[in-house]
């Protein structure tokens, strides 16, 4: 039986009139176990393989593709449901041949193995059409567990603009979604749309012979979620504010526009599946003001499964004259408040080099180098430095580079969220 | 359960089954239920959080978290605050107000039931010293307990009487100042010891007796005649006044709150004042600790505030002394808040004490 652990990083007090209260709730789940086997229902999982014309070019793309598609089915526990889906300008079932899920044994593994096997590439890129159908497979199996790979190489063209948003919309809660990107002929901001409304990751594959590992990954990880479904339950008093729900660790992640009020002084977040992790959360709620030495509840905040609180974590205000106190920055608090700020930074700079702004670009690149230097975020360092010559770290001083690789751009695009932990004190 | 007495798990002390905190050291506990109590069971009672189920604040209902599902307070624990009623004529409510985080108040009060007798006694323990929370309750419940247990003189004439709840009040005082310092004693004797001010009141026919240390003070406050402030602060603030500082002025010295007598192990004299005053007429005994008087300091706001708040709300003694702490808090409950009140009324008095011959 998984077990849920919430801590609370926060400085509790605040100066006479102060409202605002910001607390990281660390979130430790162990002994998840295994997807489809705790009790919460089977497992199902699809694969979607884009399949269309640009595959072919270079063919190494359809090659590694096929490849991924059957390692992710070795990986896939048997007696899972699950089908894979060939996306072109429709989605096409290649396993099960009719719209269906069929459960993973050796003998169905070999058949869909068999079938990815012939896939070949032709036809337009449709992903709002490749999510619905996903949407409409899993809809057909009774299972609280509902994750999917998307694979693809290039932008949406073969539907019409408003096929993806409505897509998501029906797809939101039903399963969760991992997006890859090969080459570097997509768009991060598609991708990134998609896995923020699923609860999934989005990633670049530069290299089609890299895919194969990536799949192999992905698939173990969304068998190791034994907890099929898991919610954050924010309690907030009367009269204040919930100012926002954040995903700190690993990624960052809004959660505030998914809130789902289930009464009046409660909301909830969607978290999807949990393996064996660890999650934080930076919660921020403005309060009543109350008088000098009252101590107040700002928030509870609850994991909850199938509506049984299984963790709780308590964020405390409590007004002091004592400046020594108050003054103080909780340091979960400030370095998470300095990764999404790297995040915000990386994505805005982006888009205005982009734009051709590249006095805005460079000015949000350098404050990203600064706050990812200061924080020891060397991956986010090591990836900013193929886009930018970092003069000054510490200042921030930095120069757009005139020659890259637009997958090194769009790996820093796409990896911006990706926050490293605070360093807890032992 | 006599050779099985249930003790503070504190302090060792004797505690009564269904006390919620400890009468000698004040600390919080969980009355054991009945049945869970065998004669032969010497297992620690658990020190615990009381968990109330209505907030005091707000209506709302405190989870097992001990805060206030609706507006997020902390929920009161009973040391917090808590009223008594021995007597439908004498009450009182004693409160931790808004600021500070421990009620280090504490009152003690008992009556007879005839109505010739009460005792009123508020401690208001000193928030520099650690503990002083229960060397106050010690130190009230000791001196109320001692002059509970005073048998009435016999009828004399005033100045004996006087006389007699003088020595009675001497005796006591020096009960509770020995319960302080055994306060001390159980807390291994610290450098900074625990203490408290102190101010007892006893009403006994038509006279009352007031004895104190500190700044608590007792009031005379008739329907009609001359109100008087019994007590007279032990403290530098009374001292300024007394070298001819003006009152509005010394009071914002920063000084002017020290107290220059109290009860505790480092007490220098703990010998009480002792003032007297005949009840010519019906009117409110009011013993209060400086959370209350701070907004009303004096003679004339104070009889003000208890004449508009017994016309407007309440003229019972527990509803009237809560009202005295809400208005106290509303007005910033900076300092904890006692409030007693004994309703002295001679012509009631009498026909109560008629009744209860009868």
């Amino acid at each position: 039986m998984a077990e849920f652990k919430a801590e609370v990083f926060q400085n509790e007090f605040l100066a006479e009139g102060a409202t605002d209260v910001h607390a990281v709730v660390s979130v430790t789940c162990t002994a998840a176990g295994k997807a489809g086997q705790s009790g919460q229902g089977e497992a199902a999982e699809i694969i979607i393989v884009d399949t269309s014309g640009s595959m072919d070019m270079p063919a190494s793309k359809i090659v590694a593709a096929r490849r991924a598609a059957k390692v992710a089915l070795g990986e896939i526990v048997d007696g899972t449901w699950f089908a894979v889906i060939s996306g072109h300008s429709v989605a096409q079932m290649v396993y099960p041949t009719h719209p269906g899920m069929a459960k993973m044994t050796d003998v169905t593994r070999r058949e869909a193995t068999h079938m990815v096997d012939a896939l070949r590439p032709g036809g337009a890129t449709a992903i709002g059409a490749w999510i619905a159908a996903a949407t409409e497979l899993f809809s057909q199996v009774q299972t609280a567990q509902r994750h999917a790979i998307l694979l693809t190489d290039g932008k949406i063209e073969g539907e019409p603009s408003y096929a993806l948003p409505q897509a998501l919309e029906a797809a939101q809660g039903q399963f969760q979604c991992d997006c890859r990107g090969i080459g570097a002929d997509w768009v991060v901001e598609e991708l990134r749309t998609i896995s923020n409304a699923l609860l999934g990751t989005v990633d670049i594959i530069a290299k089609p012979e890299d895919l194969e590992a990536d799949f192999e990954a992905m698939i173990q990880m969304s068998m190791s979620r034994g907890v099929a479904d898991a919610r954050l339950r924010v309690w907030a008093p009367q009269g204040s504010e919930v100012l926002f729900v954040r995903q700190v660790a690993p990624l960052v992640e809004d959660l505030t526009p998914k809130a789902v009020q289930v009464g009046p002084l409660i909301r909830e977040f969607p978290t999807g599946a949990w393996s064996d992790e660890s999650r934080d959360y930076h919660v921020a709620v403005r309060v009543p003001v109350a008088p000098l030495g009252n101590e107040r509840l700002a928030a509870r905040v609850e994991m909850v499964i199938n509506d049984e609180v299984v963790a709780k974590g308590l964020v405390k205000a409590t007004w002091s004259a004592d400046a020594n106190l108050t003054t103080r920055l909780d340091p979960a608090v400030a370095h998470y408040t300095g990764q999404a700020q790297l995040a915000d930074a990386i994505q805005k700079g982006l888009a205005a080099k982009a734009a051709g702004d590249d006095r805005t670009a460079t000015v949000l690149l350098g404050e990203a180098a600064k706050i990812a230097h200061d924080s020891g975020n060397e991956d986010t360092t090591r990836l900013l430095s193929k886009v930018v010559d970092v003069v000054d770290a510490e200042a921030g001083t930095v120069r757009l580079k005139s020659n890259i690789e637009k997958t090194d751009e769009m790996a820093l695009d796409t990896r911006s969220t990706k926050t490293t932990r605070i360093r807890r004190e032992p | 359960m006599s050779d099985t007495e249930l003790k503070c798990p504190a302090c060792a002390e004797p505690i009564a089954n269904g006390d919620t905190f400890c009468e000698a050291c004040g600390a919080e506990l969980q009355a054991p239920e009945p049945s869970a109590v065998s004669p032969d069971d010497t297992a620690p009672i658990p020190r615990t959080t009381k968990i109330v189920a209505v907030c005091a604040y707000c209506g709302g209902s405190i989870l097992d978290d001990g805060f206030c599902g609706t507006c997020g307070r902390k929920a009161r624990s009973p040391r917090d605050h808590w009223s008594e009623l021995p007597v439908p004529w004498v009450g009182g409510v004693c409160d931790k107000g808004v600021v500070h985080t421990a009620n280090e108040d504490a009152m003690a009060l008992s009556a007879t039931p005839g109505g010739s007798l009460a005792v009123l006694v508020v401690c208001d323990g000193v928030t520099s010293a650690p503990h002083s929370d229960r060397a106050a309750l010690a130190a009230s419940r000791a001196a109320c307990g001692h002059l509970t247990a005073v048998v009435a003189p016999p009828s004399e004439s005033v100045a004996a009487a006087v006389s007699y709840w003088s020595d009675a009040l001497l005796a006591a005082t020096s009960e509770a100042n020995a319960a302080a310092v055994g306060v001390a004693h159980t807390l291994g004797d610290p450098a900074e010891p625990p203490a408290c001010t102190f101010v007892a009141a006893v009403v006994a026919g038509d006279l009352i007796t007031v004895a104190w240390c500190g700044d608590s003070r007792a009031y005379w406050l008739p329907d009609s005649g001359d109100a008087r402030q019994l007590t007279l602060d032990h403290s530098l603030g009374t001292e300024m006044i007394a070298a001819g500082t003006a009152a509005r002025e010394a009071e914002l010295e920063p000084g002017f709150h020290t107290i220059t007598r109290w009860l505790g192990a480092d007490s220098v004299d703990h010998s009480p004042e002792i003032a007297s005053q005949s009840i010519e007429g019906p009117g409110w005994l009011l013993v209060c600790s400086d959370g209350l008087w701070n907004y009303a300091s004096a003679l004339t706001e104070m009889m003000t505030l208890l004449t508009d708040l017994s016309a407007s709300s309440a003229s019972d003694p527990v509803p009237l002394a809560e009202a005295m702490v809400d208005w106290a808090n509303a007005a910033g409950g900076h300092d904890n808040i006692t409030v007693a009140l004994a309703r002295c009324d001679p012509s009631l008095r009498l026909e109560r004490e008629r009744t209860t011959r009868g």
